[in-house]
């Protein structure tokens, strides 16, 4: 359990952000971190709408935990409502 | 007794060179300093610029040209009319006072360089008036944010600017000391008499001057009119080295300036872009900043890249792409991110100034209008909260500014390099370009964001943070129209 800098993007918002995620957060736990600085402050909300994340343009589970994709400090996540 | 013409003396005086004995030609004029490495001795001989001037002239026309913009600066003083002006306006003269005035500085520095290290004596007698040109322009931003300190402490950074670590600054100064204080006599006259002064500098010299004197400020067109007359005159240092490189080394020629193009639009799509597209008033609009730059910038460009063989810069269509975007993205990022400025930023999106925007840039309100949107609700519903940061926006690792801000949203991806066991990001592919043809020159320089992830700013908060970019709650940025353009939008759906 250890706080791990991101860079993560929510998907048609203009500037990926610096995020304070942690090893342990899961995929759903991440998108939401990543969410609130873009969802209702520059990108519509979408009510009953989830989130889910993509590592190097692949979907990754909600399940996954941050640790186990061996990312490195910095590294890019997008975060996309649920399709 | 009667005194020579200045024709039948000049050429001899400027071709005077020095008969080294006592030292090596390497010694004296070191390679790392000179940068004409590769590039025959005897090939400077032909190096001439056109403005021949000495320095009894040169001090009659600068003590005639500093005396009118002191009189009008003391005649607009005494009317009050600043005060008037509109606060997007005063926004631009802060932020280039803040921008430009150090920078002006550095820049007697580079050509203090020219003038003791350049290849040529010619070229080094030139350099000599070029110093004292830096000099005044320094002075000058200094005299007149001095003198506005009456209106707003914010004219303070005038001064303070280059001694912060404020984000906007860090990218400034990561420009400037690349290609001012860090550069051979041949890459800076490159980088920033050819390209920055003779060409990007219009921008905020001829384009803002315009904007400022239908603006109602003669005092800030006048000074930044007589400062672009002497820009005009030592940036031909950078035609006369030109045509020395792409003579005997085009692929340098080529590479430096395909480098420098890029950085500096990078900087005036932040310095220009919103000044001219989002905080001149509307009324008081020439060109847009597309149309000036393709007028100005771009046709000259093409013309002198043909005139001198060299071909467009590899990124060309990515330079157009962020020409209809990228300033449009910085000017969303200054104003989200507008507690981390010290200038009170102008939204320049009420629907009359929306209107000229998507009249200007046809696909402005599927990319940006959209975004806009969400924020003039929430200052409509009293959820102004929503409309602060509560983050950092990721940086680039070359020009130090928002990923996201040279592009379309729609094209933001990840650019990124490896070295020495780090990764890098970047804004876009020409920024991770110039990364990587020379790393070890930009690879330890951290950015905002690493220097927060690394401990060195504390709090890590936006308390810390902005503590540690020296804004004082006496200059934080905020809605210079206290957020009355976003009325227009109560009555009916945005758009």
């Amino acid at each position: 359990m250890a706080l791990f800098p991101i860079y993560g993007r929510f998907i048609g918002d203009f500037v990926p952000h610096l995020v304070a995620v942690d090893t342990d957060d899961t995929m759903a736990q991440v998108a939401e971190k990543v969410a609130v600085h873009s969802v209702g402050r520059r990108i519509p909300r979408q009510d009953g709408k989830g989130f889910e994340v993509l590592v190097a343009g692949e979907l990754v589970a909600g399940d996954v935990v941050l640790g186990s994709l061996g990312l490195r400090p910095l590294d890019w996540i997008d975060v996309r409502f649920r399709e | 007794m009667a005194t020579l013409n200045r024709d039948d003396w000049y050429d001899i005086a400027r071709d005077v060179d020095w008969t080294l004995s006592y030292v090596k030609e390497a010694d004296a004029f070191p390679a790392v300093w000179q940068g004409a490495a590769g590039i025959p001795r005897d090939a400077w001989a032909s190096w001439d610029e056109p403005f021949r001037v000495s320095y009894r002239d040169y001090v009659a026309t600068q003590r005639e040209k500093d005396a009118g913009v002191h009189a009008v600066k003391e005649a607009f003083k005494r009317s009050g009319a600043f005060e008037k002006l509109d606060p997007g306006h005063k926004a631009i003269a802060i932020l280039h006072f803040a921008g430009t005035t150090a920078a002006e500085q550095a820049a007697v520095t580079l050509e203090g360089r020219f003038a003791r290290f350049a290849p040529s004596p010619r070229w080094r007698t030139i350099a000599v008036y070029g110093m004292l040109d830096e000099i005044r322009h320094a002075q000058l931003g200094l005299a007149f944010a001095h003198d506005l300190l009456r209106s707003s402490p914010q004219f303070d950074w005038a001064q303070k600017a280059f001694h912060t670590s404020e984000w906007g600054i860090l990218a400034v100064r990561h420009l400037f000391d690349d290609i001012l204080l860090g550069s051979s006599c041949v890459d800076g006259a490159i980088a920033t008499n050819l390209t920055l002064e003779h060409g990007f500098t219009n921008l905020q010299f001829v384009a803002l001057a315009a904007d400022a004197m239908k603006a109602g400020d003669v005092s800030f067109s006048n000074l930044v009119s007589s400062i672009q007359t002497d820009e005009a005159r030592h940036a031909q240092q950078g035609f006369a080295t030109l045509e020395i490189l792409a003579k005997h080394d085009k692929r340098r020629a080529q590479e430096l300036l395909d480098v420098s193009f890029w950085r500096a639009f990078r900087l005036f799509q932040v310095l220009t872009g919103p000044a001219m597209d989002y905080y001149t008033p509307l009324g008081h609009r020439k060109l847009s900043f597309k149309e000036f730059m393709l007028e100005w910038i771009v046709n000259h460009h093409e013309r002198m890249l043909a005139d001198y063989g060299l071909a467009r810069p590899w990124y060309w269509d990515t330079f157009l792409s962020s020409l209809d975007h990228g300033h449009h993205a910085v000017q969303l990022g200054l104003w989200f991110w507008r507690p981390t400025l010290f200038f009170h930023p102008s939204a320049g999106v009420s629907k009359a100034e929306r209107g000229w925007l998507c009249e200007k840039y046809p696909s402005w309100e599927a990319s940006w209008g959209c975004l806009w949107d969400v924020i003039i609700d929430n200052i409509n519903t009293g959820q102004l909260p929503l409309t602060y940061p509560e983050t950092l926006p990721a940086l680039c690792n070359l020009c130090q500014l928002p990923l996201g801000s040279a592009l379309d949203r729609h094209q933001l991806r990840p650019y990124t390099a490896e070295h020495g066991g780090r990764r890098y990001h970047f804004c876009s592919e020409p920024c991770q370009w110039i990364f990587g043809l020379a790393p070890e020159r930009y690879a330890e320089h951290q950015n905002l964001v690493e220097r927060f992830i690394g401990g060195q700013i504390t709090p890590m908060n936006l308390a810390g943070g902005l503590a540690y970019m020296g804004i004082t709650p006496d200059v934080m940025g905020d809605d210079c129209h206290a957020y009355r353009w976003a009325d227009d939008y109560k009555a009916g759906p945005t758009g």
